[in-house]
């Protein structure tokens, strides 16, 4: 983003967002917005896995706790406005505690610990009727509106959840460029010497799991009247994994992979259908090339190009040397 | 970011609204991946049988009808948003979704924009919304349930009932409908067992069903696992009876259970197996076309698709609201439609009622032995 190319190409890319629903219909818009919602639960993730280094797979279920709790909520007669801060908090609670098990776990153990929770969160989603509605879901969720702007049409709540993605992305990139950032990665990087420097370890790992959980959380919180439907299936742990694979592909640690990421996720199925029978096998079998070519994401991509440059600048240099050594040697 | 907007501007294009409608545009909105897989195809393959027939018999009031289908992937979400394309590509009407679940999601898109949609869910709740384009092809859980509950009551003579069921959308809710029909009946419920999707033990369920002293035990869990439960309760030598609806007797329990099966009675809202000359050639037809023996989703999607040209040619042309309103109280008899299969009537709500019948298998069959008449007239 430094240079003016990449400034351009960033307000470019922010008046498209902007303009691009009035060229779509409906399904469009919706598909948009449902892009939109994975884009801010995947910045989460990102921040959780991606920055601080912390293998989680029970993002669906901080996802769940935000829908449910912004459509309980409302079906009680609260504002949006009420849940949506509430979602946000309570995920944030929740993610304190899940992030305990990672003060003694690591990489494999860790993530099995989070798979463990979103399980628990799914099946009380599902068996706590008289709350959530079991397994027929809460229905009628209503759209917002603040102070007399409805957001009840398609392209007013997609500009709703592209305002909030654009408030909470500022925030996170604020966030990653404080203290704060540098203790996430120096956290990734190397927790021993990042301790041996004074970064509290402890306060640090649960923070990122509940920064990244509120993220999702305000994501749910989204997702309920985006669909005016929940029930538990999308946030079972296949959901969890799925944005996971979001933020891998995306590129883990770069501000922007959880927007390329969650469009591989959403929209590049949708894209694919012209495959017909075979879209998800061609959807399956593209990740599975990224990943091989590309293990740090799509957007480890300007980077590999520079080292390649760079590498192949320093073999030149190589040889000349040698062949400059040669010549003297005789 | 260049290669999402790529992505986004080509998904956009396929999603412009068509020309002139010179032929009828169905969309097929269905489960072909996920769990839903089974029901979904069936369902896609009954309604495009039908397309292929009734084009080869010169279309609805003249006109071809045209079908797209397009995979949810079982996924309420993605069911919302297809329905949201096919209402962008000014459809006539839409098949589908088959799970629950997902035409809960999605029938708000079809109302808004008055476009009649048939789906094969059978949750109770789809139709108390009173939305006015929503249509069976089926019984709903509340129709059927009264049903078998009669006989539970009247022809088993169970006093004492034992539940066996999955706690799913599905399960769940034709539990809950059960529990309902028995509540002022003879038939006390003394145990109630939940068990989990694609549970493989159901070691302690059946336990748990038995040591309640049940005078039968009713099972309303999805194919494999019926099969599985049926195989317990033959292991642990339960001889009372083992009542169902639907799942229960049908070709895929049979052969996954294999013998254990025999005598299990269910209640069957459509079956290939029943006696009428009508559904036995729809049976020969859909092998015939698709190598292997369909379910009852099938039969939905197949008579959903002659239901609703019946409907169309009632009102004469081509105006979904007509045909919405005409749907609602519509009777329609085999001898005028041979297509519906089965007499039918649709009420208020588009739930249908129709005869249905009480199957038991016998060395591996399903066997029909009795056909009970609609709930409307008792």
């Amino acid at each position: 983003m430094r240079t003016p190319l990449a400034l351009a190409a960033g307000l470019a890319a922010a008046a498209a967002l902007v303009a691009l629903p009035h060229f779509l219909g409906r399904s469009g818009v919706y598909l948009l917005s449902y892009w939109v919602v994975f884009v801010v639960a995947t910045m989460g993730l990102n921040l959780t896995v991606g920055y601080a280094g912390q293998k989680s797979l029970g993002h669906a279920a901080f996802f769940g706790i935000g829908a449910y709790t912004v459509a309980i909520l409302m079906k009680a007669g609260l504002s949006f406005w009420l849940g949506l801060p509430l979602a946000a908090l309570l995920c944030f609670a929740s993610g304190i505690v899940v992030g305990f098990p990672a003060l003694r776990v690591q990489a494999i153990y860790l993530a099995f610990a989070t798979l463990g929770f979103n399980t628990a969160a799914w099946l009380f989603m599902r068996n706590e009727e008289w709350l959530t509605g079991g397994t027929f879901g809460i229905k009628d969720i209503a759209r917002p509106s603040l102070f007399g702007v409805s957001f009840d049409g398609h392209r007013a709540y997609y500009y709703l959840c592209l305002a909030v993605a654009a408030i909470l992305a500022a925030l996170l990139y604020g966030l990653l460029r404080s203290p704060w950032g540098k203790a996430f990665t120096a956290l990734r990087d190397n927790p021993i010497r990042a301790e041996s420097l004074g970064v509290d370890v402890r306060g640090y790992t649960l923070l990122a799991f509940a920064i990244g959980a509120a993220y999702a959380g305000v994501a749910g919180a989204l997702f309920a009247p985006l669909l005016e439907f929940i029930d538990p299936a999308p946030f079972s742990v296949g959901a969890s994994i799925m944005m996971y694979l979001m933020v891998v592909v995306g590129g883990p640690g770069y501000f922007f992979g959880p927007m390329l990421g969650a469009a591989v996720g959403v929209v590049l199925p949708e894209w694919l259908r012209f495959a017909q029978d075979w879209y998800l096998f061609v959807f399956g079998a593209a990740v599975v090339l990224l990943m091989i070519w590309l293990p740090d994401g799509l957007l480890s991509i300007p980077g590999r190009l520079r080292a390649r440059r760079e590498a192949r600048a320093a073999s030149a240099a190589r040889a000349a040397a040698a062949a400059r050594l040669d010549g003297g040697g005789r | 970011m260049k290669k999402a907007l790529i992505a986004l501007a080509v998904a956009a294009l396929g999603s412009m609204p068509a020309l002139a409608q010179q032929t009828i545009k169905i969309a097929n909105i269905v489960e072909l991946s996920g769990p839903g897989t089974t029901s979904g195809t069936n369902f896609k393959n009954g309604v495009e049988l039908a397309v292929r027939e009734i084009n080869a018999a010169g279309g609805i009031l003249g006109r071809r009808i045209e079908t797209s289908t397009v995979d949810t992937q079982s996924n309420p979400g993605v069911a919302k948003g297809l329905t949201q394309k096919a209402v962008d590509q000014d459809v006539f009407a839409v098949f589908g979704p088959v799970f629950s679940g997902s035409i809960m999601v999605s029938m708000a898109e079809t109302r808004r924009a008055e476009i009649p949609n048939f789906t094969g869910g059978e949750a109770a709740a789809i139709t108390t919304q009173g939305n006015p384009y929503i249509f069976r092809t089926s019984f709903t859980q509340a129709t059927a349930m009264p049903k078998i509950a009669r006989y539970i009551t009247d022809q088993a003579k169970a006093k004492t009932l034992s539940l066996i069921y999955v706690n799913n959308d599905f399960g769940k809710g034709g539990r809950d409908m059960l529990m309902k029909a028995l509540e002022k009946s003879q038939t006390k419920i003394v145990a109630d067992v939940s068990t989990e999707s694609a549970q493989v033990d159901f070691s302690a369920a059946v336990l748990r069903a038995r040591q309640a002293n049940p005078d039968a035990i009713f099972v309303y869990t999805n194919e494999e696992e019926s099969a599985r439960v049926l195989r317990e309760l033959r292991k642990q030598g339960w001889t009372k009876p083992v009542i169902g609806e639907t799942v229960l007797t049908s070709q895929k329990v049979i052969e996954l259970a294999g013998e254990a099966a025999n005598g299990a009675v269910a209640h069957v809202g459509l079956t290939v197996d029943a006696p009428i000359p009508a559904m036995r050639a729809f049976r020969a037809k859909f092998e015939r076309e698709y190598k292997y023996i369909t379910d009852h989703n099938g039969i939905k999607g197949y008579t959903g698709m002659y239901v609703l040209k019946a409907a169309i040619e009632k009102v004469g042309k081509l105006d979904r609201k007509a045909v919405a309103k005409a749907m609602h109280g519509l009777k329609l008899r085999v001898a005028d439609h041979p297509g519906i299969l089965m007499d039918v009537e649709f009420d208020k709500n588009g739930d249908l009622d129709r005869d249905s019948f009480l199957t038991e298998v016998r060395n591996g069959k399903q066997e029909v032995t009795a056909t009970l008449p609609p709930l409307s007239r008792k």
